[in-house]
């Protein structure tokens, strides 16, 4: 028996047990833990398996609309395809994705041993899945068949008898309220839990997008869950909120529902610019170039995203003053999100770059969103809105947002900590495909829809008539989603192999300077042995950078230190 | 002035000439929007004209700057990364012409919804001159002249209906005199349809116990074509609407007619209630017998 060395490392005191709790199976541990890693590791799958379920009914859909006046599938079917589609891709995917690796990795970026409500976590991630059962429930009934945002009064009994509507308002509301319980967790540790030393200046910039988004869910939440409660009161219980005949107003369900679906957009941006914050430094050896800068672009960029939920409605009888106003946060979202993009690009600038699938996906991200955001800009101006609204060029203008956001950004931030959340790397040479593959896709179903939506083709429908090429960019539109189906099989295939059988990842893979780098990969249920003191932005290189002063086997050239400078482009 | 400054200048002005000759261009490439037939359509199209640059430009400096930056410097032996963070004025700097930019979208933006929604007189081959302003809800009609042609428009699951001034209907084809204001009273007696021909101006909902109202003025005649843009249930996709612009004196014969018919119509219906009320007083009075 060997002494240990004393002098080193002084006595700790030690807790000492009555034994060891029972081992249980993986999946019960899983399921009963309040822990943020093993929710959050649910929430990851429970929103990549719904991203399964919208690619399918996504492709069902494009294949009825290849040629013109298809009889493939009928009219209800299609609609039933369509109002479970829009559901699955925002409230089951999206943002659940999101969340779910906010709440895993948050915690560790800020030093937290845990999450301030465990209990109020868990709970949040089995109200989503059941929000998600009961509208797949539907399908054994009948699937709703309402549209994507079941507008009174076709959503009311009156004229949507069946049942699957109300699977459909309880299942969004469902989740939503999970979300909304998941956010007060994920906020009240953030508040609370930082590691001594950790300012909010300080705090990681995937941490800041976490706190703004968190906000947002909240309040964007929180309206929803009335809404679809006062909805399911007007079909079940004779209710009025929503019925122009009684003094309620079928207006007010569009300005709710689109305040929250406004908020699962920003959501989900923030999401993605937060990852991409976290990547580009790490994947180009630079610091972010203006921690500060960026993390004020995040706050800036939620309040006036949810202001804009106006936007949706420019064809809505309302005052026209109130689409100025919609149109005004709009356009003013500029400014925060260019000069996020004009520091991202500053960040990579004579940087080193490790073009790795983490940073790929980011630089696809950034890409994909640009043209979503350009185009954003493009309806928010009242005319264009009014032209081209609910045609399928503002829909192909949405999904270069989303496909950015929620599936290459939240693909980056996959692949960026999937080593963190299995302790395995996910396959390079899959990951590469992948982003082609999708990028490719994206571009050519985006391409077919606008010049399908130039030619006065409206969203929702499930067959057209055949005139001005409406079946040669139909059919380009469907081949491109074909390719992006494909893209994202590969990426989930990666996943699912890489899980079990990737090459093994130690806990810092990527060199990052964050703190969930200096937990063990998958980090411990207490996450840290030892919270560090947390001196900058870059703790996790303060760190390295002592060991190696410490150790001092190998001489370390002087590092440089950060300098001021003018702009990048010089 | 480095090489590098200059080679990005003359790379950005490529990229405006491009994006000038890019209209030009769009019109041969299915990029354009379909022509307008109304004075409103036509701005709309403007709009969406200059906001298409403004897009395109961003899109192309974003993905210039990335793929530029994903090519230069790509990890190689030797290349340290310059470890340098913003100085102060940077982001002012960065922000300043982001801030001129939107300004700009907003102010243009709000001068040309006020031109979508100023309702311009009918032309002199029109039904009677006419003239005032609306932006939609809030149309402004042009003062003074004559009124423009009012007419209403309710949709109803999957059909649209209109009413003429003088009470006279017509579904799914709506006939308009050419070079005429026609103002389009929305209304929908279900659930909520949008009012959208694609050559006449931007569309607008019908939402039940809301009023709304938009406008157009058919310059040539023809047959315009449109849909319904708002989901409204199983036959939404069949909810189909034409507009048919045609010459004045055309367009009161028209509407002469289609009153005839609706009377004759009306009268057949009333005479066979008739016929049959009596058939089946006298069918009771043949059974109390």
């Amino acid at each position: 028996m060997s002494t240990p060395p004393t002098a080193i490392f002084p006595p700790r005191p030690e807790v000492v047990t009555d034994g060891y709790p029972e081992r249980r199976p993986a999946w019960v541990q899983l399921a009963t833990s309040g822990d943020h890693k093993a929710v959050g590791l649910l929430y990851v799958g429970a929103a990549l398996s719904f991203l399964v379920l919208a690619v399918c009914e996504l492709v069902l859909m494009r294949v009825q609309l290849i040629v013109p006046e298809n009889t493939m599938i009928s009219a209800e079917i299609f609609d039933q395809l369509m109002s479970a589609y829009g559901a699955t891709a925002v409230v089951l995917f999206a943002v659940p994705l999101a969340l779910g690796l906010m709440g895993y990795v948050v915690p560790l970026q800020i030093g937290a041993r845990g999450t301030a409500f465990p209990r109020l976590g868990a709970l949040s991630f089995w109200l989503y899945l059941a929000g998600g059962i009961t509208l797949y429930a539907s399908f054994l009934y009948r699937p709703p068949d309402a549209g994507t945002n079941p507008l009174p009064p076709l959503s009311d009994t009156a004229f949507s008898p069946t049942a699957g509507v109300d699977a459909w308002i309880v299942g969004v509301g469902l989740a939503t309220l999970g979300f909304v319980l998941f956010a007060i967790n994920l906020l009240t540790t953030i508040h609370t839990q930082r590691a001594p030393g950790m300012a909010w200046r300080r705090m990681p910039l995937f941490s800041w997008a976490a706190t703004v988004s968190g906000y947002v869910v909240i309040v964007a939440g929180a309206v929803m869950v009335a809404a679809c409660a006062m909805l399911l009161i007007d079909r079940q219980f004779d209710g009025v909120f929503f019925d122009a005949g009684e003094g309620g107003s079928p207006i007010l369900w569009q300005h709710l529902s689109w305040f929250f679906f406004t908020g699962t957009y920003v959501v989900v941006l923030l999401f993605a610019f937060g990852a991409i914050s976290e990547i580009l430094p790490t994947f180009s050896g630079k610091p972010i170039f203006s921690h500060r800068a960026i993390a004020r672009c995040f706050v800036a960029v939620g309040p006036l995203g949810l202001l804009a939920w106006m936007q949706n409605m420019y064809t809505a009888p309302i005052p026209i003053g109130w689409t100025y106003f919609a149109m005004a946060a709009a356009v003013a979202l500029t400014i925060p999100v260019g000069l996020l993009i004009f520091n991202w690009v500053a960040t990579i600038w004579n940087g080193s770059l490790r073009l790795r699938a983490p940073l790929l996906f980011a630089l696809g991200a950034i890409s994909t969103i640009a043209f979503g955001l350009a185009g954003e800009l493009t309806y928010s101006v009242i005319p264009v809105g009014w032209l081209l609204d609910s045609t399928t060029i503002a829909q192909a203008d949405t999904y270069y947002a989303l496909v950015g956001g929620a599936v290459l950004g939240g693909f980056a931030a996959l692949h960026y900590w999937f080593p963190k959340l299995t302790g395995r790397l996910m396959g390079e040479g899959l990951a590469r495909a992948s982003f082609w593959t999708i990028l490719v896709g994206v571009h050519v179903m985006a391409i077919g829809m606008a010049l399908a939506g130039l030619d006065g083709q409206p969203v929702d429908i499930y067959r057209y008539y055949d005139g001005d090429d409406l079946g040669t960019y139909n059919l380009v539109a469907s081949v491109g989603t074909f390719v992006l189906a494909a893209g994202i099989l590969l990426t989930l295939g990666n996943a699912a192999y890489s899980a079990r059988r990737g090459v093994r990842a130690g806990a810092d893979p990527w060199r990052g300077s964050t703190l969930e780098w200096f937990a063990l990969s998958p980090p411990p249920p207490h996450n840290f042995d030892v919270i560090p003191d947390v001196r900058g932005t870059e703790p996790l290189r303060d760190i390295r950078d002592a060991v190696d002063r410490r150790s001092a086997v190998v001489e370390q050239p002087h590092r440089e230190p950060a300098r001021q400078a003018g702009p990048p482009v010089a | 002035m480095d090489r590098a400054r200059k080679r990005l200048v003359a790379s950005l002005a490529l990229a405006g000439l491009a994006l000038a000759a890019l209209p030009a261009a769009a019109h041969a490439v299915p990029l354009s929007p379909e022509a307008g037939q109304s004075p409103n359509a036509d701005d709309s199209t403007t709009a969406y004209w200059v906001l298409l640059a403004i897009a395109a430009v961003i899109v192309v400096a974003v993905n210039a700057a990335l793929i530029v930056a994903a090519v230069r410097f790509r990890a190689r032996r030797g290349r340290e990364p310059a470890r340098v963070r913003a100085g102060r004025r940077i982001q002012l700097r960065a922000a300043g012409p982001l801030a001129v930019v939107a300004a700009a979208v907003f102010v243009f933006g709000i001068v040309m919804t006020t031109r979508v929604s100023d309702v311009e007189p009918s032309g002199r081959e029109g039904l009677e001159a006419s003239s005032s302003r609306t932006a939609q809800l809030d149309l402004s009609l042009p003062s003074g002249g004559a009124e423009p042609l009012r007419i209403l428009a309710s949709g109803q699951q999957w059909l649209w209906r209109y009413e003429y001034p003088d009470g006279t209907f017509s579904y799914y084809e709506l006939v308009v005199p050419v070079d005429t204001t026609v103002q389009l009273q929305l209304e929908s007696t279900d659930v909520v349809h949008r009012w959208w021909i694609p050559e006449l101006g931007g569309k607008f909902d019908a939402v039940p116990g809301r009023g709304n109202q938009t406008w157009f003025r058919a310059d040539e005649q023809g047959t315009y074509e449109g849909q319904s843009a708002a989901f409204s249930g199983t036959g939404y996709a069949a909810m189909r609407a034409r507009v048919r612009a045609v010459p004045v004196p055309e367009y009161e014969a028209w509407l002469d007619q289609q009153s005839n018919d609706i009377q004759d119509a009306q009268d057949a219906v009333q005479q066979r209630v008739q016929e049959l009320a009596g058939a089946e007083a006298a069918a009771a009075g043949g059974a109390q017998e």
